[in-house]
C-alpha cells in the first residue's frame, strides 16, 4: 500500500520502500501519536506487579502518564495520572499501596479506582455545586490477558480481542510457563528503564522480524551467554532438531512473530542449562509437559514478536517485555519487564534472572548492540541528503508469503514466510500506513493465494 | 607562599620514610584501579577482583516518604543493572576486547573519579570503604555520559595490596538517562 501525506510518498510496501522522514519528521510524529498510539491498545504492565488490593505502579500509555491500580473490588484500573483540577500528577512514586491519591497542589483526593472523593472548600468554596462524579481521574478501557494488562483511552477502538486477532495464540503462548501452563510467568521486581536516541519504530520493527542483523551480535555469540556450556546466546542453540524458521505476520493488526517450526513432533529435550543440573531437570520436565499440553502446536517455538505498535516480547527462555515509549521523533524511552516461571524452584528463577540480566536492557550484552544500531540508524534518518534514498525493505520481496502456511492452525489470518526476509517489516509499515491514512487495507500483493 | 608555610612541608625523605596509613593505601589502590579502567587495561583490572566478587548495581526507584527500603532493588532477587560474579564480568571484558562489540567499538574515553573516601569498618580480613564516584564517558564525537553516585566496597588484604571482594554501586538515576551501560564502576 502507498501512504501519501504532506505532499510526498512515505510508504510503498509493494516496492519495499519507506521514506526516512517517518523516523525524523515532527509533523509525522505528531500525527502518528494521534492516529496510531491513541487508537491502539497498549501494554502497561503485568498483574504480578500489583498482587494485593491497593497496590499500584506508574506506567505510560503511549506518551500519557498513568497509574495502574488494583482497587478494593480487585478490579485493575488504568488512570491518567493527572489531577482534573490543574493537571498535576497525583501519584509520584514508582509503586506502592494506597487507597487514595491526594493531589499535592490543592488537595483534591481520588480513590484508587479514580473517583474524586474529596475536595477542600467544597461546601463554602464551591457552594456544594461541584459534581464530583464528573471530575474523577480519566479512566482508560482496560483488558487483562493471561496476566498482561492493556489499555486505551479511545472509546471508539475495537475490543482488545478484535485488536489482537489471531495474534492471541502467540501472546497467550508467551505468557505461559515453560511447561505450557497458562499465565505461568511472574515479573522480576524492578523495571529496567532507559533512553535511546532514536525513533521508536526502529526497536519495534526489529522485533517484528529482523533476523538479518547477526553481525551485530557477533561478540556475544563469540563469548557465549547461554548456560548450555556451549557458545551462543540462545538456549535453543543447543537443539540439533531440524526446524523451519518462520516469519508469522497478522496483516489485519500489524502484529508479527518469529518462530521455529520443528519438522518432527515429539522431539527430545536437549540439555539447555547444563551448567546447573537442577535447572536443567526442570526444563527437561517442562519440555515434555508442554508437549503433552500443546499437542500438535508443541512443534512451534515462539522466539518473540510484536503486538502492534510498540509491545515487544522475547520468548524461549529470554522472557521479557519491552515497551517502546515515544518521546519525540528521535527519542524513545525503553521500559523492560523481565519474567521467570511463577511455580519453578528458586534455582530456576535465579538462573533465568541471571541469564536475562546479562541478555537484556541497556546493561545486557545482547541489547547494548541493538540500542547502538538504532541510535546510529537515526543519524541516517536525520540526514536530509540521505533522504534522497528511501529505506530499503526489499529483502525477499516477492510472492513467497502464504496465508496460514505451512500449517493452517497457526491462524487463518496469518501471512507467513520462511527464512530471513523483511516480510514482517513490510507488514508492520503497511499497518502503520493504514492507520495514518485512515484507509482500509488494500489487497496485499505479497500474498499469493 | 610564605616562608612560614613552606617550613611545614616535610622534606622528601621523611615523606617516603613515613609508612602510609591504611586509608592512604586504600586511596592509592582505588586510584590505581580507576586508572586501569581509564587506560582500558581490563585484564589487569580483572586481576584486582576477588574470585568470589559480588558486583552489584541495583535499580533505583522513586519511593514514598517513610519507605526508604523501596529505593533500591534487592541483590540476588530483583532486577538490577548489574548483579554479577567474576565469571560474567570476565565475559563482559572478553566481549569488549574483540573489536566486534559495536556499542563499544571504538572504545569510549573515560575518566573515573573516586572521592569522599571513608573507611567504615576494618578487620584483618576485610575493609569496608565508602566513597562517591564520578565517571565521565565520551564516545565517538559527541556521545557524553555522566554517572554519579555512591559506592560501598569490601576489600580483602592480598599480598601487600587488596582484592575487591564486594562492590555495591548506587547510581543516582532511577531511569538510565543513556542508551547503554558499557562502563565499569
Ligand atoms: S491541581 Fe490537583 S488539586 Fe489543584
Ligand atoms: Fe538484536
Amino acid at each position: 500500500m502507498i501512504y501519501e501525506d504532506m505532499g510526498r510518498r512515505l510508504i510503498d510496501t509493494d516496492s519495499g520502500l519507506v521514506d526516512r522522514a517517518i523516523f525524523a519528521d515532527q509533523a509525522i510524529y505528531d500525527k502518528e501519536m494521534a492516529e496510531v498510539f491513541e487508537k491502539s491498545w497498549l501494554f502497561v504492565g503485568h498483574e504480578s506487579q500489583i498482587p494485593d488490593k491497593g497496590d499500584y505502579f506508574l506506567s505510560q500509555l503511549g506518551r500519557e502518564p498513568v497509574v495502574v491500580t488494583r482497587d478494593a473490588k480487585d478490579e485493575v484500573n488504568v488512570l491518567l495520572n493527572i489531577c482534573t483540577h490543574r493537571g498535576m500528577p497525583v501519584c509520584r512514586y514508582d509503586r506502592g499501596n494506597a487507597k487514595l491519591f491526594t493531589c499535592p497542589y490543592h488537595g483534591w483526593t481520588f480513590a484508587n479506582n479514580g473517583d474524586l472523593t474529596g475536595v477542600p472548600l467544597r461546601a463554602e468554596g464551591y457552594g456544594a455545586q461541584l459534581d464530583r462524579s464528573k471530575w474523577g481521574l480519566i479512566k482508560a478501557r482496560v483488558a487483562r490477558y493471561y496476566g498482561s494488562i492493556w489499555a486505551t483511552f479511545d472509546e471508539a477502538a475495537p475490543s482488545f480481542e478484535d485488536f489482537l486477532g489471531d495474534m492471541a495464540f502467540w501472546l497467550r503462548e508467551f505468557m505461559m510457563a515453560p511447561d505450557g501452563e497458562d499465565d505461568g510467568l511472574e515479573v522480576v521486581d524492578g523495571i529496567l528503564k532507559c533512553e535511546i536516541p532514536s525513533n521508536w519504530k526502529f526497536g519495534a520493527e526489529n522485533a517484528a522480524g529482523d533476523l538479518y542483523h547477526d553481525v551485530s551480535h557477533k561478540s556475544v555469540q563469540r563469548v557465549g551467554l547461554a548456560l548450555t556450556k556451549l557458545r551462543g546466546r540462545h538456549t535453543w542453540d543447543a537443539d540439533p532438531a531440524k526446524f523451519k524458521l518462520l516469519n508469522i505476520t497478522f496483516p489485519a493488526g500489524g502484529h508479527a512473530v518469529r518462530g521455529n517450526l520443528y519438522e518432527n513432533p515429539g522431539r527430545d529435550y536437549q540439555s539447555q542449562w547444563a551448567a546447573d543440573p537442577e535447572v536443567d531437570a526442570y526444563f527437561r520436565d517442562a519440555h515434555y509437559a508442554r508437549q503433552k499440553r500443546l499437542g500438535e502446536k508443541e512443534r512451534l517455538l515462539n522466539r518473540g514478536g510484536i503486538v502492534f505498535p510498540n509491545f515487544v516480547y522475547n520468548a524461549a527462555n529470554r522472557t521479557s517485555i519491552t515497551s517502546w515509549i515515544p518521546r519525540g521523533p528521535s527519542r524513545t524511552e525503553v521500559w523492560k519487564w523481565i519474567f521467570v516461571p511463577k511455580k519453578a524452584p528458586q534455582a530456576v528463577k535465579d538462573a533465568m534472572r541471571n541469564y536475562l540480566l546479562r541478555y537484556t536492557g541497556p546493561a545486557g550484552m545482547v541489547e547494548q548492540d541493538d540500542f547502538e544500531n538504532w541510535g546510529s540508524a537515526q543519524v541516517g534518518a536525520n540526514s536530509i541528503l540521505a533522504r534522497r534514498l528511501p529505506m530499503n525493505y526489499q529483502l525477499r520481496l516477492g510472492d513467497h508469503a502464504r496465508w496460514a502456511w505451512p500449517e493452517r492452525w497457526i491462524g487463518e489470518g496469518a501471512l507467513v514466510d520462511e527464512g530471513v526476509s523483511e516480510h514482517a517489516q513490510r507488514i508492520f509499515y503497511d499497518r502503520w500506513a493504514e492507520m495514518m491514512s485512515g484507509t482500509p487495507q488494500a489487497f496485499r500483493q505479497e500474498a499469493a493465494e | 607562599m610564605t616562608s612560614e608555610a613552606s617550613q611545614n612541608i616535610l622534606p622528601a625523605d621523611t615523606a617516603v620514610a613515613t609508612a602510609p596509613t591504611l586509608k592512604e593505601r586504600v586511596e592509592d589502590f582505588l586510584a590505581h584501579e580507576a586508572e586501569l579502567l581509564d587506560e582500558r587495561r581490563f585484564d589487569a583490572w580483572l586481576d584486582l577482583l576477588d574470585e568470589d566478587i559480588h558486583y552489584w548495581m541495583p535499580l533505583v526507584r522513586n519511593f514514598e516518604h517513610g519507605r526508604p527500603q523501596d529505593e533500591y532493588s534487592r541483590p540476588g532477587v530483583d532486577a538490577a543493572w548489574f548483579d554479577e560474579g567474576k565469571a560474567t564480568l570476565r565475559q563482559r571484558i572478553m566481549q569488549l576486547q574483540g573489536g566486534d562489540h559495536w556499542a563499544e567499538e571504538p572504545l569510549s574515553r573515560s575518566t573515573h573519579m573516586v572521592t569522599n573516601l571513608r573507611i567504615v569498618a576494618a578487620s584483618d580480613a576485610e575493609i569496608t570503604v565508602k566513597c562517591r564516584f564520578l565517571v565521565y564517558v565520551n564516545r565517538r564525537e559527541e556521545e557524553v555520559r555522566l554517572f554519579i553516585g555512591k559506592r560501598t566496597d569490601v576489600l580483602r588484604p592480598h599480598g601487600g595490596d587488596f582484592l575487591i571482594r564486594k562492590r555495591s554501586i548506587f547510581l543516582d538515576q532511577s531511569k538510565m538517562l543513556f542508551k547503554n551501560l558499557t562502563t565499569f564502576f
